[in-house]
């Protein structure tokens, strides 16, 4: 690698928080997003909470919530990328700029598609309209976003499942750190929480049901977890190469060092039982960063709340750090704001990294009856002040697909 | 302008397999059946047509490049770009008939018979990274990846990324797919909405794959050379997809080359199509030139001696 990649610039739209700073807030704090679905009535769906958005995005017109979601993150990122009053590109601007982005499912709307089926029935006659009646192509909000931000190089769509906001930092690092762009915008964008999504997972029996009580329901690595709770949300960092943000007195909020993925090969919605798959992502992210095993401080756990993962991760992360494991923290952000799917590794990235850079790691709530196969320190709901230097995130999809990265801290405070 | 980085008098990385499926084009007047490709049969219920038609073209290719029962493992990669997700007609109707009431979508209804009318494996079947863990489990390849989307643009994306994982040695095999599900009612519904709309009858189920090998390795196999990349390059003008909309061109040309027009609109698969296709006919030469109507403008030369 050529270039030593900075974090400039961090946005996210969580259930926890529009902002880096009430996000960051609310993590230390142990606060649950999760809560009664508002969207839409879930009417006698198995599984009725998610962790909704609470923030309303409504003016700005867009019927799918994750085009609303991105273009906010991107927009608070670039803002804070700018805070010194300098910008990224060195001089050119997004001549030689583009995001990369995981993007979640694109969905139909029940309710337009039953006007579809009536008799005479027209498309609307504006193109915003059309685009976006019945559903909207994921891949709007990176054309949409490139627009606003004047981003003139070809942007990447990553649509790797639960792995997908990791992969796309990953990708934009190493097209940063070779040279091949000069900045980039990177995360992940999602909102599922609509009656097809949330009823998928339900028919696949996924998601937790524990209804009665919402704020207790995500519980990664307690004996009592059932499944994930679906939430929603997004998360956009600025990257670029560490000597154009020291040039330019930007804020560093963290560097990053390697970044891995991997295939488990193994099956459809299992992790592989020795954490196969896991494993090599993690130590193809560690080798990229020249790190050893050992140099880890701690581990933002994939940690979704379901029987298998949580297990499957324990023994990855084992099989990774030796008896150092036991040493090494381990805490789970699903616990609080629940499985994001595609922009999961991107705001999970930015609890990181926000964190880190105030010397803390956040909890992972309700862990009250620690499961026997899960026995390392998960952080137990509590914060806890513990300065460090590098941390390394996990996202392990369903379909086998796995990706981690390394962040180093950066000089904020 | 993204350009390719491969030195055309010392290619660093060559062509070893082709492989590709159009199914109501020949050979594949039929529907491909995927099955024997299969490592692990019980998956066959997981799959839907795209499933289908990218792990065919991938086993086509693999052959095509000897590799077929080698354990891949994690020096191969695999880079994907899928289409629009799909959505059958049969399953929306079923959809639709359990969950409107006479008031119109009624989420009562929805929440009982409509999702229990439907395949419970409904949601893999839509889900866009499938096709890749089809793939990677029948193949067993645990590389490196990248899974993009929709378009013939974004497979541009997906060749870059393992130009640079060969060049970069990370891995020795990449498989480079594209593959689109164009026959449902959720992508006809989109090509009928957009400015350039585009007849179903036009739109084309298909997928296509390129095995890149690194030369180092191609030559300790010895291994069947089909062709190499003798440059690509790709461009992006930024606009307001909401606002406007960008016009579509697509061309294949060079010493034959086939005429595409048969072939009507292959999505993703075009050029891995069409390069395999061509190599099959004996040609030699293809030029490919793209603009997607996303706003990629992207063109590449392919020497298939």
């Amino acid at each position: 690698m050529k270039h030593r990649v900075a974090v400039t610039g961090m946005g996210v739209v969580s259930p926890i928080g529009c902002s880096v700073g009430e996000f960051r807030e609310n993590l230390l704090k142990g606060v649950s997003g999760v809560g009664q679905v508002t969207l839409f009535d879930p009417a006698h769906l198995p599984t009725r909470i998610a962790a909704e958005v609470k923030c309303d995005f409504s003016d700005m017109g867009f019927r799918d919530r994750k085009i609303a979601f991105a273009v906010k993150a991107a927009d608070q990122a670039i803002s804070s990328a700018t805070e010194c009053g300098t910008v990224p590109g060195a001089g050119e601007g997004g001549i030689n700029a583009s995001i990369s982005l995981g993007l979640g499912l694109e969905l139909f709307s029940m309710e337009d598609l039953e006007r579809y089926r009536r008799p005479g029935f027209q498309h609307p006659e504006k193109l915003r309209d059309r685009m976006m009646f019945l559903q909207t192509p994921s891949d709007l909000c990176l054309h949409l976003i490139s627009h606003i931000h004047g981003l003139h190089r070809t942007p990447m769509a990553h649509v790797s499942a639960c792995a997908a906001g990791t992969d796309a930092i990953g990708a934009a690092f190493r097209l940063v750190a070779s040279g091949r762009r000069r900045w980039m915008l990177a995360g992940g964008t999602d909102s599922m929480i609509n009656p097809l999504g949330l009823g998928g997972f339900c028919r696949i029996g996924a998601t937790t049901t524990a209804n009665e009580a919402p704020e207790k329901a995500s519980r990664p690595f307690d004996r009592k977890r059932d499944g994930f709770v679906l939430g929603e949300g997004a998360a956009v960092l600025v990257l670029e190469r560490l000597d154009d943000a020291v040039k330019r007195q930007a804020r560093i909020h963290a560097e990053i060092m390697g970044y891995g993925n991997s295939f488990d090969a193994h099956s459809i919605s299992e992790p592989h039982p020795d954490g196969r798959g896991a494993l090599q992502a993690m130590m193809g992210a560690l080798k990229e960063a020249g790190l050893s095993p050992h140099r880890l401080d701690c581990i933002s756990a994939h940690g979704t709340s379901t029987p298998k993962n949580d297990a499957a991760e324990t023994i990855a992360i084992k099989r990774l750090l030796g008896d150092h494991a036991q040493h090494v923290p381990v805490f789970a952000t699903k616990s609080m704001i629940g499985h994001l799917i595609s922009a999961a590794g991107a705001v999970e990235a930015v609890a990181a990294i926000a964190c880190m850079s105030v010397g803390k790691i956040h909890p992972t709530i309700n862990l009250e009856d620690p499961d026997p196969a899960c026995d390392l320190d998960y952080v137990p709901n509590r914060a806890r002040y513990y300065p460090h230097e590098f941390v390394l995130s996990n996202s392990l999809g369903f379909g086998g697909q796995n990706a981690s990265i390394v962040f180093r801290r950066g000089n904020s405070a | 302008m993204d350009k390719g980085s491969q030195n055309t008098d010392r290619p660093t990385v060559v062509i070893t397999g082709l492989g590709h499926v159009v199914p109501g084009l020949p050979p594949d007047r039929d529907d491909c059946d995927p099955r024997r490709y299969l490592k692990v049969r019980k998956t066959r219920k997981f799959m839907a047509k795209q499933d289908d038609l990218a792990l065919v073209a991938a086993g086509r290719a693999l052959e095509s490049a000897g590799l077929r029962d080698r354990s891949l493992g994690e020096k191969t990669g695999l880079f994907i770009a899928v289409g629009y997700v799909p959505f059958e007609k049969n399953d929306i109707d079923l959809l639709a008939r359990s969950s409107i009431d006479e008031g119109g979508f009624s989420m009562d209804r929805f929440s009982t018979e409509g999702m229990d009318s439907v395949n419970p494996l409904l949601t893999f079947h839509c889900l866009p990274n499938m096709a890749a863990f089809h793939i990677s489990v029948s193949f067993d390849i645990q590389g490196p990846y990248f899974v993009t989307y929709p378009g013939s643009g974004q497979f541009y994306s997906a060749l870059e990324s393992a130009c640079h994982c060969l060049e970069e040695e990370r891995i020795d095999v990449a498989l480079v797919v594209g593959v689109a599900h164009q026959r449902n009612f959720l992508v006809e519904h989109h090509f009928a909405r957009i400015d350039q709309a585009v007849a179903p009858e036009r739109l084309m189920d298909a997928s296509g794959c390129i095995i890149l090998e690194a030369v180092a390795h191609a030559g300790e196999r010895s291994a069947p050379i089909r062709g190499r990349l003798l440059a690509r390059r790709m461009s992006y003008q930024p606009h307001n997809p909401f606002e406007s909309s960008v016009p579509y061109a697509e061309s294949f040309t060079g010493a034959g080359c086939p005429n595409v027009e048969p072939f009507g609109r292959l999505g993703a698969a075009s050029l891995p199509v069409m390069l395999s296709v061509t190599s099959a006919a004996g040609g030699r030469i293809v030029e490919h030139s793209l603009q997607s109507g996303d706003g990629i403008v992207a063109a590449s030369s392919w020497d298939l001696s």
